[in-house]
Formats: C-alpha cells, sequence, structure tokens
C-alpha cells in the first residue's frame, strides 16, 4: 500500500489569529489533488502547517503520514519522511550553491525517518564519509537536470540568490525531482510565472508525475491545471474545505468565482471573508 | 630554555631593555621618546554609551605584565608546532618567519629572491644591518609612535619583529608566511611588522597569530603592522588571528600608499579575550587602491573593538571595506568605519560595508559607519546591517531534510563565504573556513570538509545542449509578496 498523507480536523493559528478552522483531506501516493480557494482560505498555511512551520500553531486535530502522528515532529525529520514543500517564496541562501545544496539535502533525505539527537546532523555523520559519493550524485543530477531542461551555470548559482521568479519555482521542482518525495505539496507553483515559464515549470510536474509521487497542488487560479491533471479538485474556504470533486470542478471555480461556495453564516457560524 | 623575564614598564626598563639587545643610540633615543609620549598621552576611553571594549582595556593591568629585556637565540618552538609550520605551502612560499614569544626564531627566505636583492629578516637585524630603511619606516608617518597611548608603549617595548624589503620591479607570486606564536601566561608581547615593497613591485604576505597556555592568566599580544607601497607596488596583507580566549590582543595597521600602489589588508579575527583593532588605508598618493576585507567569528564573552579608516588625500583613488561578522554567546563586537575624503581628494570612489550576524539573544554588535567628506567630486557610499537569521530561511533549509543546527551552519557560511571569496591566497581561505567550523557549535570533524567541498563547483555533461533557459531578467515577484494564509 502507497503511502497517505491523513489531515483529521485540522485548527491552526498565527498570533493567535485562527486560520484553520478544521480541514479533513487525504492525499495518497500516486494521486494528484488541487487545492483551490480565494486569496485568505487557509492554503498556503495548511502548507505550512504540513511541514511543520513553526511560526503557526495547530490548536486541534492530527497530521498521519505513513502511519504515524507527525504533528510533533521537526520539519526536517518530516522531510526525510519523503514529505515535500514546494514553496510560494522560496527563500534564498546566499554563498551556497545549488548542487552543493541539493547533495546535502539528498544525504539528510537518504538518512531516513529517524529523530535526531540535540546537535545531531544527519550528514556525514560516518567519519570522513560523505552519505553520498561523488559520481553516484553526478549520475542522479545528470538525470534530472535532462529530464528538467537545466543547465550547469544555473546549479552552480548560489540557490535562489537574485533569481527570477521562474528561476525560484524551476529550483523548488529540481529539489523535488531529487529528493523524489512521496507526497510533495506545492505551494503556488504558477505565481509570479509568465506563460512561458508557466509551460516549461508545468511540464517539469508533469514529468515527476506517476504512481510513486502523491501532489497537492495549491493554486490560486485554474491556468496551471490546464497542464496538469488533477485527480481531484478541493475548494477551501475560511479555514475549510468547502466542497471537493473532479477536475471539471476546476473549470467550474474558472467560470463563476469562488462566491457561489461561501458557506452561509449559519453553516459557518462566523463572518466569512475573503 | 626559559627566557629572563622583567616586569613593570618604566624609564629605566626601557633602557635596560635597549642595552641588553645592544642597541645603536637611535633605537634608545626612539624608545625613550615613546616612553615620554606614553606617559603623558591619556588613556583612550571610548565614547559614553558605546559597549566599552576601551575601558576593558583601560582597566587592564599592564604593570602586572611581564616581557623579556632580551630576545632569546636559542628559543624553539615546540616540535609539534614547527613542524607543521615548515610544512605549511612548502614550495609555494617565498619565505617563512615564526615568532615565538619575544624572539624571532626561524628566518628562512627564497635563494632566488635573496640574490634579487629581497631582505627578509627579524626587525632587531635590520635595524643593526638596514638602519637607514629602518629609521625612515618605523613608525614614523605610517603607524606614528604618537598615534595613541598604545602605539607609544609599543614604540619603547617592542621585540623580536619582522622586516620584508622588496626591492623595485621584483614581482613575487608565493606568499611569504610569518607566524606569532605565543606560550608564555603573564607575557607582553610587542611584534612589529615593516614591509616595504619599493616601486613596481608586487608581493603576499601572510600573518598567523595563535597561542597555547592553559589558565586564566592573561597575556598581551600588541601588534604594529606598517606597509609602504612605493610608486606602482601591490601589496596583500593577510591577518589570521586565532589567539586564546585568555589572551588580550591589541593592533594598529596601516599602509601608505604612493602614486598608483594598491594594498589589501585581509583580516579574520577569531580569537582573544578582547581585541582592540585598528586598521587604515593612506591613499597619499595619485591613483592608489585601497581594500579592506574583513570577517571576524566571536563567542563566549569575547569583546572587540574594530576601527577602520581609508584616508583619501590625493586625486582619483579608490577605496572599499567589507566586513561580515558573526557574533554568538555574549561577545560584543564594536565596528567603526570611517571614509575620510580630504579637501583636493577629487575623484575619490569610496565604499564601507559592515554587516553582522547575532546567532544568539545576549551578543551585541554596534556599527557606526561613518564619512567626512572635503571635496565634492567624490562618490563614497557606506552600510551596515545588524540581525539575527531568518527564520523563514531556517525552516526553508529544514524543510529540506537538513537538521535546524546544521541549517544554522550553513546560513553562516553563506554568509562569509562572498568575503572568503575575496581571499587571494587559497590556504588561507581553507585554513579559515575550518577554523570557522571548529567555532561553531555541535560540529564534528566531517563538516570542515563539508564547506570545503560546498564551494565545489559541478559540471555535469551532457545537460547544457538540452538546456532551456528561463528569462532570468524577469522581476523577482519578492517585490509584490504579501502575507497570505
Amino acid at each position: 500500500m502507497g503511502s497517505e498523507l491523513i489531515i483529521k480536523n485540522l485548527h491552526a493559528n498565527i498570533e493567535g489569529k485562527p486560520i484553520l478552522r478544521g480541514v479533513d483531506l487525504v492525499v495518497k501516493q500516486g494521486e494528484i489533488h488541487a487545492l483551490m480557494g480565494p486569496n485568505g482560505s487557509g492554503k498556503s498555511t495548511l502548507a505550512n502547517v504540513i511541514m511543520g512551520n513553526p511560526k503557526y500553531e495547530v490548536t486541534d486535530g492530527e497530521i498521519w503520514f505513513k502511519g504515524e502522528n507527525i504533528l510533533e515532529y521537526s520539519p526536517d525529520r518530516r522531510a526525510r519522511m519523503r514529505l515535500f514543500l514546494a514553496f510560494q517564496y522560496p527563500m534564498s541562501v546566499p554563498g551556497v550553491s545549488v548542487a552543493n545544496f541539493l547533495r546535502r539535502s539528498l544525504e539528510a533525505v537518504h538518512e531516513g525517518n529517524k529523530p535526531l539527537e540535540e546537535g545531531e546532523n544527519p550528514t556525514g555523520k560516518v567519519g570522513k564519509k560523505r552519505g553520498i559519493p561523488p559520481g553516484e550524485f553526478r549520475k542522479l543530477l545528470q538525470e534530472k537536470m535532462r529530464l528538467l531542461k537545466v543547465d550547469n551555470s544555473f546549479i552552480n548559482r548560489s540557490i535562489n540568490d537574485g533569481f527570477s521568479g521562474g528561476e525560484k519555482k524551476r529550483a523548488e521542482i529540481l529539489q523535488m525531482a531529487l529528493l523524489q518525495p512521496e507526497i510533495a505539496v506545492m505551494d503556488e507553483t504558477d505565481s509570479g510565472l509568465d506563460i512561458d515559464a508557466l509551460k516549461i515549470v508545468s511540464e517539469s510536474v508533469n514529468a515527476l508525475t506517476g504512481p510513486e509521487l502523491g501532489i497537492l497542488l495549491i493554486t490560486h487560479y485554474q491556468r496551471m491545471l490546464n497542464y496538469i491533471t488533477p485527480d481531484l479538485v478541493h475548494v477551501m474556504f475560511n479555514g475549510r474545505i468547502v466542497k471537493s470533486g473532479g477536475k471539471e470542478l476546476a473549470l467550474e471555480l474558472e467560470e463563476k468565482g469562488y462566491e457561489w461556495l461561501k458557506p452561509s453564516e449559519e453553516e459557518n457560524g462566523e463572518a466569512a471573508h475573503a | 630554555m626559559p627566557e629572563t623575564l622583567l616586569s613593570g614598564f618604566s624609564r629605566s626598563a626601557v633602557e635596560e631593555l635597549s642595552r641588553r639587545k645592544g642597541e645603536p643610540a637611535w633605537m634608545l633615543e626612539k624608545r625613550l621618546q615613546a616612553w615620554e609620549i606614553f606617559e603623558k598621552t591619556p588613556t583612550p576611553l571610548g565614547r559614553r554609551g558605546d559597549l566599552g571594549t576601551l575601558r576593558m582595556f583601560a582597566n587592564f593591568r599592564f604593570q602586572d605584565l611581564k616581557f623579556s629585556p632580551t630576545s632569546d637565540a636559542n628559543a624553539s618552538l615546540p616540535t609539534s608546532i614547527s613542524h607543521s609550520l615548515e610544512q605549511a605551502l612548502v614550495n609555494q612560499r617565498s619565505g617563512l618567519v615564526v615568532q615565538h614569544n619575544s624572539s624571532v626564531v626561524h628566518i628562512e627566505l627564497n635563494e632566488e629572491l635573496k640574490k634579487q636583492g629581497v631582505i627578509l629578516t627579524d626587525l632587531e637585524t635590520a635595524v643593526r644591518e638596514h638602519p637607514e630603511l629602518v629609521q625612515q619606516h618605523f613608525m614614523t608617518n605610517c603607524v606614528p609612535v604618537d598615534s595613541d597611548k598604545y602605539t607609544a608603549l609599543h614604540a619603547a617595548f617592542w621585540s623580536g619583529g619582522i622586516f620584508l624589503y622588496v626591492p623595485k620591479g621584483v614581482e613575487i607570486e608565493n606568499p611569504f608566511l610569518t607566524q606569532i606564536w605565543l606560550d608564555e601566561p603573564g607575557l607582553a608581547l610587542f611584534a612589529p611588522t615593516l614591509i616595504i615593497a619599493d616601486e613596481l613591485s608586487s608581493v603576499r604576505f601572510v600573518q598567523g597569530l595563535d597561542s597555547a597556555y592553559e589558565g586564566e592568566q592573561a597575556s598581551l599580544v600588541h601588534t604594529v603592522v606598517e606597509v609602504y607601497a612605493k610608486s606602482a607596488a601591490r601589496v596583500e596583507f593577510s591577518n589570521l588571528q586565532d589567539l586564546g580566549q585568555n589572551v588580550w590582543h591589541i593592533t594598529h595597521k596601516n599602509a601608505v600608499q604612493e602614486k598608483d600602489g594598491s594594498v589589501t589588508w585581509v583580516l579574520a579575527d577569531l580569537g582573544s579575550k578582547v581585541m582592540l583593532s585598528n586598521i587604515g588605508v593612506d591613499l597619499v598618493g595619485d591613483g592608489t587602491a585601497g581594500e579592506l576585507v574583513g570577517v571576524f567569528f566571536t563567542d563566549h564573552d569575547q569583546r572587540y573593538a574594530i576601527k577602520t579608516l581609508s584616508h583619501h588625500t590625493a586625486l582619483n583613488t579608490n577605496s572599499e571595506t567589507l566586513v561580515h561578522g558573526v557574533l554568538t554567546d555574549e561577545a560584543r563586537v564594536e565596528f567603526d568605519g570611517m571614509i575620510r575624503i580630504d579637501p583636493g581628494a577629487q575623484y575619490t570612489n569610496a565604499f564601507l560595508a559592515d554587516h553582522t550576524l547575532l546567532l544568539s539573544d545576549d551578543c551585541r554588535a554596534e556599527s557606526i559607519p561613518g564619512l567626512e567628506i572635503g571635496a565634492d567630486e567624490v562618490s563614497a557610499s557606506h552600510g551596515a546591517t545588524t540581525g539575527k537569521i531568518d527564520e523563514e530561511q531556517l525552516f526553508y533549509l529544514m524543510v529540506r531534510g537538513i537538521s535546524k543546527d546544521e541549517a544554522e551552519r550553513i546560513i553562516v557560511q553563506g554568509f562569509f563565504e562572498p568575503v572568503l571569496q575575496r581571499i587571494p591566497v587559497e590556504n588561507l581561505r581553507v585554513r579559515l573556513r575550518r577554523s570557522i567550523i571548529q567555532r561553531m557549535r555541535g560540529s564534528y570533524e566531517s563538516e570542515a570538509d563539508t564547506w570545503v567541498d560546498a564551494q565545489e563547483r559541478w559540471e555535469i555533461e551532457d545537460v547544457d545542449e538540452y538546456a532551456i533557459s528561463l528569462d532570468s531578467s524577469t522581476a523577482s515577484d519578492d517585490e509584490i509578496k504579501l502575507t497570505e494564509y
């Protein structure tokens, strides 16, 4: 049986302000889910909470991955379980190249799911021997670079430092390709891309899909779904998933907007705002 | 073979020291004048409200220190140290000078360079053998004796020291290595370095400062480094200070540059308990260029006061100062960076930037960049930032499977890297990366290498011809970053 990400009745706050108000969602390996919704509905918060961003406080509910409740796990441990987040706004790390960062990250993820002692480092633990020999890394990198049509100058730049919007998103996909997650959350991967970049990035994502990868694709617009076909579409509103359906739901949203899905005051119990 | 040590600085101690060294009268005279200046110069106390590093020095018990009145010709280094020094850049160095406590114990100079007229020796020997060069240049107008109270004390009690003269037109690629090594608790060590690069010459110079003794007893290491770059000469001076945290350290470094000369200071400060560092470039000749590149890493209760001065007095001069520092624990660092452009120093370009990263809640950094501009056709800018590691940056690395400790280390490494890249001597760059890594908490043996190959460039075959480039000129979406929930 493939890996499953199970989210149950998830509630989360930022700075005391409730954002998620009971999210239920199951994403299985091999499936593509699109999560749509207006700005401020909680989509990005959900992505961050799944990875354990300490900025958010989980007040209720559970997140299960591969049969373990991961709520208390650190972000790095979740990643080593092969959970992945492609960031909406990837951070730059000046002075560290894409390739060298990828190598260390890959070594860490290969260590797998185990808690780390204070100060323990998942990489390079055994004396001076590196977890992944250069030859093996080179081969893997070559394969993924060809798949994503990335050149050498790209991987030798400082990570995200001075990257254009499109390059940042591309670096995220390259990381995803190399780390081979079982479930990947992709947060607004289409934002900030012009039409050409959107096409290249979408094709890259398509090249990675298959029975080994489950995707939760968060998007504000329908346009990325022209390239990537979801199995299921969910609509988020005011911190809850208010409707789920097939891929035709995305087209319906494109046509009608989000307003018709807005929960009524009685249903929601509180005033909804978008 | 312990050196005979005296305690207490005094006029008679100056006379005793000069007599035992068998110095010529002019040097005794210079020392005695320096002692007078020391006695009448007030102790520098800093500004009201600063972090108090100068005041700590004002309360330092100089009179408890011992000093050596002689240079011990038989002094030697522990075998392991001398062995590693002798191996450093062997076949790739132009010369090596080692000062152990107050005595120079090793001098070696490439034979070919000797034939070309290069002089490398200890300063005491230079006083006897090259009096005219020393009289003209030693603590005169580069680091004058009366710069402050401490330079005066240095001039009165200096010992050992390093002297390098590079003749006109001699260009030397391989660096000169020099090492100052202290292992005597309670010692006052005043070690001067004088470098004279004659017209059209070029030279690279590396100086290491280290110490090894146990216990709390304070020693003092005071270095004065003077660089003269004559017309169109180029000098690079790199300094790696990794003294023990029981050592107090003062340094005054300055470079006087004549027409079209250029000087680069590379300063890496990791060690010592309290440090006062004064570094300058004196751009007195037209078309000169001065560069100052610095990194520091402080922890525990280390205190640094770093003062830089880019002094432009001629036409068409350039200066650039770039300092990146990291503080943790309860360390405190004051940085005072000054660009001074005299009236008439037209067409000056001057730039200064100081960036510090704070890793703990209890460390403090204060940065005061200053500009004094007396000419109108100039371009001068400065900037300073102080901040903590960005939590979102940390989260980003952790989401890639990297533990929090290592993520912090990667960010710190990346923070230093732009400055390290500017260090011209590869060997020093590698040593410095290792030293910094060793200072970071929770590191083990493999990581020094990890950083080294984190700089490795990867060339993957058979990918470029398939690549499609995304337009990197497209504006990043950072500027429209909104808070999205």
